[in-house]
């Protein structure tokens, strides 16, 4: 590369020295006349060659293929025939979209550049840039106040709630159900401040500041902890009280933990908001019916007796109907977010779905054989059967725990429907020169085909329409020169070219060539960031 | 890399004879306060299609401008009125052309040819600066080259990728 390049530089001088001592001094700028593939073109197959065709002899002084993965090649391999460049492509091309960066000198020592793209199979996105570092200490005692949230929720007030209308022989189990209510509430108050320090990527040492509590009450999760906080003291403060008080309070505070989960997250923000906002509130409240249950359950089946049978009998009938509401908004809820299959496989929301799914199955299983093996023994009073029921009941406890631990970790994973919303955001930018403006929109604002429309306007704002309007895309950071593409005028006034491909994320210069008059051309240049 | 060699420094070699890329001024320099002869050299079409439509603007200052008819062209001169009014031998002169338009021709992308006017450069021109007549090419298919960029402060037409064909003004001749 260097060699040539050298070589290249002695062609250049040696053009230099003969162009001096011929008399007449002429300007001469080679242009491009064709390409083969031609501009922007999808082949089916990688070509074997390269082709580009000038107005006049030129001699390469680089030429560089970028790959649909961001790595540029260096070609070194071409002929040069009268105007036209025959360039070997290498063989191993991968389907994408790739970039030929040209840069040749024309007769007079000029160098002249150019990019042209052209695309295999179909053209790509660019491969993802890695993302900002991931601060692992706050991240774990998000997820760890994030289950103990879930364990004061559905074992602390869905069993507070359980023993007051569900299983009164379950009384037994109050004081796991107070230490579970108390957990999650510490819980979610410690973790308003992680969430806080989340939102400004602040690290766990800062913990006690101010700003990150202030941060963390100001993020959409604020508004949850506040009622959360509410519905686990009411639990706390009433789990002791007489019948009537306590079960109305149990029922509230039910109703406001479920309801505290629909205010913030992920399902909550999906549209149909009159839809997901419900079902993450049916979702929880059946959860925290039936999770809550359990633990009680547990307790009055180790009285044995007439109490068990009736908590039993209870909990075995309500319970189905439960799991089926509770399946159900599960199930619409993950539709929603997942919105395709091959996302289950490809991303990281999918696969915590997946996990779950796996751990429900297997919860499921232990409730059908706990259902149809254990109850009708119990509900005859065996009492072989009633033991190994309570061991049944203290699995099915786990392997909730290991769901919600699973559950838990959503907060780090954007469901698909949210990442395709991301990419598919508009990218823009305004102009401005003495001379015109202009408002620039790629849509979408990330690597693959783009649709680049302008709304060009006077200094003073008002609207004129220009001549012509040209996009010039380049990106001197990666080799790629400039690529241009000419807009059309729309119904609307505005200027658009929709056969614009950008091949690689990050910031490319654009420049828009404003035609005003026959005889007056503004070229306004900036900056923009394409996602990847 | 030999071969590239030489084919570069064939075509320089033929370089006076081969065509120039821009639309260019064959007299480079001319003194101000005299009579100038622009031979606008057209050495190619625009993206390898025939050039059907030359348009020449006339900067302020040059006046008394009289293009020279071509065989197979239809001559257009549009006129108007002069930023302020300039001396012409004498005489004040406050308008006349201001654009000048050879259209209907088809001069073919493989094809050389030059379009002649006869202008007089005032003394309001400034001796040791460059000035530019901007110049457009149209082809069929509203394709067009346009040679109409003039070199800002500290720019030279290196710099533009469009550069309009320039003449570099002399201090008047003395003794007139
Ligand atoms: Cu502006």
């Amino acid at each position: 590369m260097r060699d040539q390049l050298g070589r290249s530089c002695i062609q250049v001088f040696l053009a230099g020295i003969l162009w001096c001592c011929l008399a007449a001094a002429a300007m001469a700028h080679a242009s491009l006349t064709g390409v083969v593939p031609a501009d922007g073109a999808v082949v089916s197959v990688p070509p074997k060659t390269l082709s580009l065709s000038f107005s006049e002899p030129v001699s390469p002084l680089v030429l560089r293929l970028i790959l649909p993965d961001g790595q540029a090649r260096t070609l070194e391999s071409f002929v040069l025939g009268d105007r036209t460049l025959e360039i070997s492509a290498p063989g191993d091309l991968a389907a994408g979209t790739h970039v030929l960066a040209w840069r040749v000198v024309s007769e007079d020592g000029h160098p002249v550049a150019g990019s042209t793209i052209f695309s295999i199979g179909a053209p790509s996105s660019a491969p993802q840039v890695d993302r900002e570092a991931i601060d692992w200490p706050v991240r774990a005692e998000l997820w760890l106040s994030r289950i103990a949230i879930y364990i004061g929720l559905f074992f602390g007030i869905g069993g507070l709630f359980a023993v007051r209308w569900l299983i009164p022989g379950g009384a037994d189990g109050l004081p796991i159900i107070r230490a579970a209510t108390l957990l999650g509430m510490v819980a979610t108050t410690l973790s308003l401040g992680l969430q806080g320090l989340d939102a400004l990527g602040a690290p766990l040492s800062n913990l006690m500041d101010r700003t990150a509590w202030r941060a963390g009450l100001d993020t959409s999760f604020g508004l949850t902890v506040m009622v959360l906080l509410a519905a686990f003291l009411l639990a706390i403060i009433t789990s002791s009280r007489s019948l009537v008080v306590s079960r109305a309070a149990s029922l509230a505070a039910l109703v406001a933990g479920s309801g505290a989960l629909a205010l913030s997250g992920h399902a909550s923000s999906a549209a149909p908001q009159w839809l997901m906002r419900p079902a993450v509130f049916v979702h929880g409240l059946t959860i925290a019916v039936w999770i809550g249950a359990l633990p009680p359950l547990a307790y009055a089946l180790r009285q044995g007796g007439d109490l068990g049978r009736q908590a039993l009998g209870c909990f075995s009938r309500l319970i189905p109907f439960c799991v089926a509401a509770l399946t159900l908004a599960g199930l619409l809820l993950a539709l929603v977010q997942v919105e395709e299959f091959g996302a289950l496989f490809s991303t990281a929301y999918g696969n915590v779905l997946l996990a779950k799914m796996a751990l429900l199955a297997a919860l499921f299983l232990v409730v059908v054989i706990n259902r149809w093996v254990f109850t009708k023994p119990v509900e005859r009073g065996e009492g072989d059967a009633t033991r190994r029921l309570g061991r049944a009941v203290v699995v099915e406890t786990m392997i909730v725990l290991a769901v919600f631990a699973v559950a838990a970790t959503w907060r780090f994973t954007p469901p698909p429907r949210a990442m395709a919303l991301a990419a598919a955001q508009p990218a823009s930018i305004h102009i401005h020169s003495d001379k015109a403006m202009a408002e620039v929109t790629f849509t979408p604002g990330r690597a693959g085909p783009v649709e680049v429309s302008a709304i060009i306007l006077a200094p003073d704002f008002s609207p004129f329409t220009p001549k012509e309007v040209t996009f010039v895309l380049s990106n001197p950071k990666s080799g790629i020169e400039p690529m241009r593409r000419r807009a059309a005028l729309q119904a609307d006034g505005s200027w658009r070219a929709s056969d614009v491909v950008v091949p690689l994320a990050g910031q490319w210069r654009l420049r828009v060539d404003i035609l005003i008059s026959d005889f007056e051309l503004v070229r306004l240049q900036d900056d923009v960031e394409i996602a990847p | 890399m030999l071969r590239t060699t030489l084919a570069t420094v064939a075509a320089l070699a033929l370089g006076t004879s081969a065509a120039f890329a821009h639309v260019s001024l064959q007299l480079k320099d001319a003194p101000v306060g005299s009579t100038y002869r622009a031979i606008f050299q057209v050495p190619h079409g625009c993206e390898g299609k025939p050039t059907n439509l030359v348009r020449v603007q006339i900067p302020e200052g040059v006046i008394a401008v009289k293009p020279q008819p071509k065989a197979g062209w239809t001559l257009e001169k549009i006129k108007g009125t002069y930023a302020k009014s300039y001396d012409y031998y004498g005489t004040p002169t406050g308008e006349g052309v201001k654009e000048v338009v050879w259209s209907g021709g088809n001069l073919g992308d493989d094809e050389y040819d030059e379009f002649v006017l006869r202008v007089y450069l005032t003394k309001d021109l400034k001796a040791g600066e460059t000035l530019h007549f901007p110049v457009v090419q149209e082809c069929p298919d509203g394709v067009a080259e346009r040679w109409i960029e003039i070199p800002a402060e500290g720019q030279s037409d290196d710099d533009l990728e469009l550069p309009a064909p320039g003449v570099k003004l002399l201090e008047a001749a003395s003794g007139h």
